[in-house]
């Protein structure tokens, strides 16, 4: 049985796992001020990003002005959202990439800006419930083709991943990412014309309920009838201008309507581009029958769309598949795969109850004591971008200190994004994936080749590794040791272990490992010198590397 | 040294490989139809077999690829489709037995010719599921026992050594797919044949201080005991890449032996095909085959390769993507193929020991969609190789006679396949198939 019932009081160790999981970490002072507070307080606070110390406006300035050391190849488009390469821009330019830099649509930019904020963000639990939210309705890149689309679904998430997850469902299904990668922007079912059911089926397959769970073939080509025609328009003020040549552009933004035939807004564009004033009719009409009951599809009621009525019937008419379905992702994600089904149905239950009101369901998981059993403490591997994620903002300057170097100190992630396509080799190519169901989690993440380049990746981050663009020599990740990592200078090899374990809280390492590694890297007497510091990056890389290091 | 039948057999085949190219030259489709070389009998399953996989991810239409033209299963197909179906002849290569080979598929039609292909058509499964990642992981299962792992993950297990073998069962892809999950074996992942040998590749190639030392703590933290099996899990992943590197054919900095490809490939400037737009193909799976040709002749003690061509899930945009996906399949194969006759082996060629084995999740709807098609059930497999004796195995689906969702009924259960391979292929004993299928399939008698 998981017992949700909220602690009362919690231990360091509680609270650090607790940030591990429902953030990216925390060093141990910040994870000692947090245990200060009463428990429910605290994770409240966390959640709903509410109090100064998740106060956005430090960050956002610092963003604003971020800078990225290198644009090896820009990509951006002549009428819509597809693409052309263009000339190298000389950088540094403004780290966005969103709003007025889209005519970037750079993949690795988009990855390394998101990284940053998932590293440096003060409003931690956004991001990693963007980052779960991005697992599950899992749209890719290499299709959608514009990465400022792909970061509007990112903040879709961040916006409404703790509403209603009925309302979250449907502005996902209206999201024009989302709407280009899965065909609702090609499905037409108006007349006679057969509907693609690619979303029709994904939806309830992979977003909602889960395969063979209360639907069957026939549910899928009805819903697909009941979202054709489900697309966006571009606003002509969305489309922005490449500097480097200003004939190219790209748009920015998209605005969902239904294509039924109307009449578009003023300087407003289809999809397709062209000079159309009305959307081309691609709405199939009439009535549906979708889990035995029928809609109409024709009409709209609520300030629904048309067929937005069958879409929300997901969470009605199947509200107990649909919930088992959200426990188990939860579950997978932020709590444990080893979950009874009793736990599962218990969990599902509470979702229920809930009405499917997110940030309540968030609430109670993450302040129950089944979350905080010490038996779920590291039984999870760590996906690889929270992992490399976590290690950099356990080893790396903070966010001020960081804003403070030159280039600002985090051009890290443009570079480890763009030149080694690191996020890729270790299994997660982040806003990427290659297909609709995202990545499968836990031990899947772990193979041989994922595990080689995570030590690639450990070496980055605790080695000070440097790579040099456009002839200037940068070191990927700053790592300070004498400052950052041991403001007071241990004693010991022992003591230098102990921190490194403190900062980057791997799973218990067993006792013969770390005494072989400490005696071979300090086989006689120990002085805090640049020889033992150098011993020290190499123990955070063994840290890193070892087995307890990839779970979390 | 050749034979002078070795020798012709060679020629033959670049000559008509040469025919096909140009025949259908450049970015259009071809529409001459190339003379049909005399087969050529199989050869004995070799002493040392390799089996290449390569995975058509996406669920492929292979009504388009190999579509009926005569009888009613040619009326059926028409009404269904309209738009997308393939039923000019000039497109298609006669197969007999009412069904043709697209033109598009490049270079698969001369292997047709020489009868080195076993297309089984209508390969699936009883209760069909049309989820790709259902499909997929049923596919790679074969059986249900024991769960998670796959019918070559279970191989492993019986045949490889538990304490070595490490580069014995590989995938060129980086990630590992349930199919070569074992219960206590997997294969191992290598993507790129570059800096492999750790910790070289660290530091973007630069000399790594105390290499000794964190090689010998890497191996520490990854040979200790431990009973959390979220430990054993990654100690495992890490301590096969770390078996693995240690193997003589990484050189000293970590790189297989290089080798230049004797065939151009899909997506090479020189390669003579292109998209329908005239850009080059993709070189997705060409790398892939370039790498495993790489270790073969590297000395890599591989017996099993698996490999992956995605893309195929064509809801929409049909007409364009799917000549474009299976010109690289078919040209990426048959480059391959040409490829390994450069490569020693033995009296003859590396060719004299691969099989290809072609498999998709499932195929896709009879009737069309407005630009594409959805999944499906029914598909087709093919087994390419010098001992395979060619020709149409299974039987082709009636289009007319589909279920409820208007999906093909399968004609030959998927792991009659992989019966046949194991045992007539890798060798297992009939009864030890059987027991890693879960049950005793007929065999198909293209080996």
């Amino acid at each position: 049985m998981a017992t949700l019932t909220a602690i009362t009081s919690w231990t360091l160790a509680d609270v650090q796992h607790f940030a591990r999981r429902a953030g990216f970490g925390l060093n141990p002072a910040d994870a000692a001020a947090l245990q200060a507070q009463a428990p429910g307080t605290a994770i409240d606070a966390w959640i709903d990003g509410s109090g100064p110390g998740y106060d956005l406006t430090a960050f956002n300035s610092a963003l604003s002005t971020a800078d990225v050391v290198t644009e090896p190849l820009v990509t951006a488009s002549t009428s819509d959202t597809g693409s052309v390469d263009v000339p190298a821009v000389p950088g540094p330019h403004p780290f966005l990439v969103g709003g007025a830099n889209a005519w970037r649509n750079n993949l690795n930019t988009a990855q390394a800006y998101w990284a940053w904020r998932m590293q440096h963000s003060p409003y931690a639990f956004q991001e990693r419930l963007a980052l779960f939210w991005h697992n599950l309705f899992a749209t890719g890149h290499h299709k959608v083709n514009n990465a400022s689309l792909s970061l509007k679904q990112i903040d879709l998430f961040r916006g409404l991943g703790l509403a209603k997850f009925d309302d979250l469902l449907v502005a996902v299904s209206k999201d024009p990412a989302m709407a280009i990668w899965l065909d609702s922007v090609l499905n037409n079912a108006s007349g006679n014309n057969i509907p693609n059911e690619n979303y029709a089926r994904e939806v309830m397959e992979l977003y909602s309920l889960g395969a063979d769970n209360g639907y069957n073939q026939a549910d899928i080509t009805q819903l697909a009838r009941a979202l054709s025609g489900w697309s966006f328009t571009i606003a002509e003020a969305d489309y922005i201008t490449n500097p480097a040549s200003p004939s190219q552009k790209t748009a920015a933004d998209g605005h969902f309507k239904v294509y039924d035939g109307s009449a578009l807004a003023p300087d407003t564009r289809a999809y397709y581009g062209g000079a159309r004033t009305n959307s081309p009719n691609q709405h199939g009409t009439g009535s549906i029958s979708l889990f035995g009951q029928s809609f109409d599809i024709t009409t709209t009621a609520n300030g629904w769309a048309k067929g937005e009525n069958a879409l929300r019937s997901i969470l009605t008419l199947r509200a107990s598949n649909c919930a088992q379905f959200l426990a188990k992702r939860l579950l997978t994600h932020f709590v444990t795969t080893g979950f009874s089904v009793q736990d599962l149905n218990d969990v599902a239950a509470m979702i229920q109850a809930s009405n499917f009101d997110l940030r309540a369901v968030m609430k109670t998981l993450l302040k129950s004591q089944y979350f905080f059993d010490p038996a779920n403490r590291f039984a999870l591997a760590e996906g690889p971008v929270s992992w490399l994620v976590r290690a950099a903002k356990m080893l790396c300057p903070s966010l001020a200190a960081a804003s403070a170097l030159t280039p600002k100190g985090f051009p890290a992630w443009r570079l480890v994004t763009n030149n080694a396509n690191t996020f890729d080799q270790m299994g997660m190519r982040l806003l990427d994936p290659n297909g609709p169901n995202g990545w499968k989690e836990h031990t899947v993440w772990l193979n041989s080749n994922t595990l080689r380049y995570r030590t690639k990746a450990a070496a980055a981050v605790a080695l000070n590794e440097t790579r040099s663009s456009n002839s200037t020599t940068y070191t990927l990740f700053p790592t300070f040791p004498t400052t950052d990592w041991f403001p007071a200078a241990p004693a010991s090899a022992q003591a230098v272990y102990d921190r490194l374990v403190a900062l980057l809280q791997p799973a218990p390492i067993p006792s013969s490992v770390s005494s072989a590694w400490l005696t071979a890297l300090w086989p006689s007497s120990f002085t805090w010198d640049t020889a033992s510091q150098a011993k020290a990056r190499e123990l955070a890389f063994l840290i890193l590397c070892s087995p307890s290091g990839q779970l979390y | 040294m050749a034979t002078r039948r070795e020798f012709i057999q060679t020629l033959g085949t670049t000559g008509a490989a040469l025919a096909g190219l140009t025949a259908c030259g450049g970015s259009s489709r071809s529409t001459q139809a190339v003379p049909a070389p005399p087969p050529v009998p199989p050869t004995p399953v070799p002493a040392s077999p390799i089996l290449v996989i390569v995975n058509i991810d996406g669920g492929y239409d292979w009504l388009n690829v190999m579509p009926p033209n005569a009888g009613a299963n040619l009326a059926a197909y028409q009404a269904k489709r309209a738009t997308l179906g393939i039923t000019d002849p000039t497109l298609l290569t006669d197969l007999g037995s009412g069904a043709a080979l697209n033109r598009d598929l490049t270079g698969m039609d001369d292997l047709h010719a020489k009868g080195r292909v076993a297309w089984i058509t209508g390969i699936g499964m009883p209760n069909p599921n049309l989820s790709h990642f259902t499909s997929i992981d049923l596919w790679g299962q074969g059986a249900a026992v024991p769960a998670g792992t796959g019918w070559l993950g279970r191989f492993a297990d019986t045949a490889f050594s538990p304490s070595g073998d490490v580069l014995r069962g590989l995938t060129v892809t980086a990630d590992l797919p349930v199919m070569l999950k074992g219960g206590n074996r997997s294969f191992i992942s290598i993507p790129s044949a570059g800096g492999y040998v750790f910790p070289s590749y660290l530091l973007s190639g630069n000399a790594v201080a105390d290499a000794a030392t964190l090689e010998t703590g890497w191996a520490t933290s990854l040979n200790a005991a431990s009973a959390d099996l979220a430990y054993q899990a990654a100690a495992q992943a890490g301590k096969m890449f770390f078996d693995a590197q240690n193997h003589a054919a990484f050189g000293s900095g970590g790189s297989l032996l290089a080798r230049t490809p004797t065939v151009a490939y899909p997506g090479d400037a020189t390669y003579p095909i292109k998209r329908i737009n005239g850009s080059n193909l993709t070189s997705s799976l060409s790398n892939q085959f370039k790498l495993i040709a790489q270790m073969i002749a590297a000395g890599l003690p591989t017996q099993i390769f698996f490999s992956r061509l995605g893309g195929w899930d064509t809801h929409s945009n049909q007409a364009e993507d799917h000549p474009n996906l299976q010109r690289t399949l078919g040209g990426s194969i048959k480059a391959f193929w040409d490829d390994l006759a450069a490569i020693p082996s033995g009296s003859g060629t590396v060719q004299d020991r691969v099989m290809i084995l072609g498999y998709s999740e499932f195929g896709r709807r009879v009737q069309e969609n407005n630009g594409g098609t959805d999944h499906g059930t029914a598909g087709l497999s093919f087994c390419i190789g010098k001992s395979v004796k060619g020709g149409l195995y299974g039987g082709y689906p009636d289009l007319s006679n589909l279920d409820t969702n208007g999906n093909m009924k399968f004609t030959t259960d998927f792991r009659s396949l992989y019966a046949t391979v194991l045992e007539r292929w890798l060798g297992q004993a009939a009864t030890t198939t059987n027991t890693m299928l879960g049950s005793a399939y007929p065999r198909l008698e293209f080996l």
